[in-house]
């Protein structure tokens, strides 16, 4: 269980207060699938962050009885200039998991073959999602927090995303930020609509897609 | 007790990582790599100490003058190498917080670590060096020449906490540890011993940890030869206040963060 309680973030800009999010509240059960709405700036990547802790939020607080990923997204968690094989070895270190298995797991489902031994900074966005994604995969977690990144993948590593997160691995939770209606359609039961840092919660798709669009 | 033998494992696993990761972007992986740990301050060290102790003659004050110069170069190395690399540190490493068990104390350790350790292997390689080429004597009192060491450590460990921690706050930080650590050079204690002050002036100056690890090193150095003035109960106070100084500035810097 992941809780939300009244958080706030805000930022300060030259001198000004910028407030991402006004008191948002939720909560996800283990296995439920949130999705995370909102037009461009309205604080979606900031809420996974913040769930993710790599920031905190500046009041509310956040309750987490189960380990959830680091927000997979298309910038953060890895050091560019070192080599996909390194950053793994990091990884693996610091969440103490066995190198070889972690590798072994990568090599097979991000199918980056000798891009592992080149620096991260030189892959392309579909590759860059092809590695978090596979990484955080081998690690294990409970819930995954994911920015959009799915999308930036072809066809195939959707197919297979789909194979290894809906099919094998259905009972873990997942809070996915995207614009894919179609794609939250068929994944999500639950969604919360950011607007002007403000949540709105929706158990009904269709309804929540509906807001977002008129938006 | 348990519990904390399970964090203190998970945080040295998360800080060996770092180390690891820090010695890999800093210096390459490949060839020389490695060796430049070493390497870069030794080359700041021996040129400047030769240089030095031959446009200043073999002794100052009575004391040998290679020996002087390295008891006060090394630890200045060690001081701005440890402070220099906690300007904003948490700022170029923001990218690792996406990795909970990361926390930014353990950026600032591993960080810490491999500037200190740097400094420690350029300390015994210079020493070796100097002292097998019959340029400087070994220290007359090991104990307390290593005493000194530790506070020195200690104190450098410190001054990068406060200036990381700080850095992440403001700007000015990297303004104020710009000429701070330049005139530090000159009242610092790098290159001058209490005892050759005037008494109005000894004081002010032994207000300062640098001063008084500078004292306690000196006396491992030259022994019972010269005079020295460290106070033992006021150095591990006042460094002692200032790393809880650091340590809540450290805490709060956390908020200040933002990722990319």
């Amino acid at each position: 269980m992941i809780r939300a309680v009244q958080i706030t973030k805000e930022y300060r800009t030259e001198g000004r207060v910028h407030r991402a999010l006004s008191g948002v509240s939720f909560s996800v059960a283990k296995g439920e699938k949130l999705a995370v709405l909102g037009r461009n700036g309205a604080g979606k990547s900031t809420l996974i962050r913040l769930l993710g802790g790599v920031e905190l939020p500046t009041g509310g607080f956040i309750e987490q009885t189960m380990s959830s990923s680091w927000p997979l997204g298309l910038t953060g968690g890895f050091q560019g200039s070192l080599t996909g094989n390194d950053n793994m070895r990091f990884i693996a270190r610091i969440y103490n998991k066995p190198f070889d298995e972690i590798k072994a797991y990568v090599e097979d489902f991000a199918e980056l073959g000798k891009y592992l031994s080149e620096p991260v900074k030189i892959y392309s966005l579909g590759m860059r999602a092809r590695f978090a994604f596979a990484l955080s995969l081998a690690i294990d977690f409970d819930c995954y927090l994911i920015d959009e990144i799915i999308a930036a993948g072809d066809q195939r590593f959707q197919r297979r995303s789909h194979e290894e997160l809906f099919e094998k691995r259905a009972d873990r939770s997942l809070i996915l930020a995207s614009h894919m209606g179609d794609f939250i359609k068929a994944y999500c039961s639950r969604a919360i609509v950011l607007h002007h840092g403000r949540g709105n919660l929706f158990d009904d798709i269709d309804l929540a897609l509906q807001v977002y669009n008129d938006l | 007790m348990r519990k904390f033998a399970e964090d203190f494992a998970a945080q040295s696993r998360v800080v060996g990582a770092l180390l690891i990761r820090e010695i890999y972007t800093r210096f390459g992986r490949e060839g020389l790599g490695f060796a430049w740990i070493v390497g870069e301050p030794l080359i700041f060290a021996i040129p400047v100490l030769l240089t030095w102790s031959v446009v200043r003659g073999s002794s100052e004050h009575g004391v040998p003058m290679m020996s002087f110069l390295w008891t006060g170069y090394l630890p200045l190395l060690m001081f701005r190498h440890v402070g220099g690399r906690m300007l904003m540190f948490v700022r170029v490493n923001a990218g690792l917080l996406y990795h909970r068990q990361v926390t930014i104390f353990d950026i600032f350790l591993a960080r810490c670590l491999l500037e200190v350790v740097s400094s420690l292997t350029a300390v015994l390689v210079s020493g070796v060096l100097f002292y097998s080429l019959g340029m400087m004597d070994l220290p007359r009192d090991l104990p307390m020449f290593y005493l000194g060491y530790l506070y020195m450590i200690w104190w450098c460990a410190v001054i990068g906490l406060i200036i990381g921690a700080f850095s992440e706050r403001t700007d000015w930080a990297e303004k104020i540890w710009q000429p701070y650590s330049y005139l530090y050079i000159f009242f610092g204690g790098v290159f001058f011993m209490a005892a050759w002050l005037p008494e109005s002036l000894r004081g002010w100056a032994l207000l300062q940890p640098s001063v008084q690890a500078y004292e306690l090193i000196r006396a491992g150095m030259f022994g019972s030869a010269v005079r020295t003035y460290g106070d033992l109960g006021y150095e591990t106070t006042a460094l002692a206040v200032l790393t809880l100084i650091g340590l809540l500035l450290m805490r709060d810097a956390r908020k200040y963060v933002i990722a990319e």
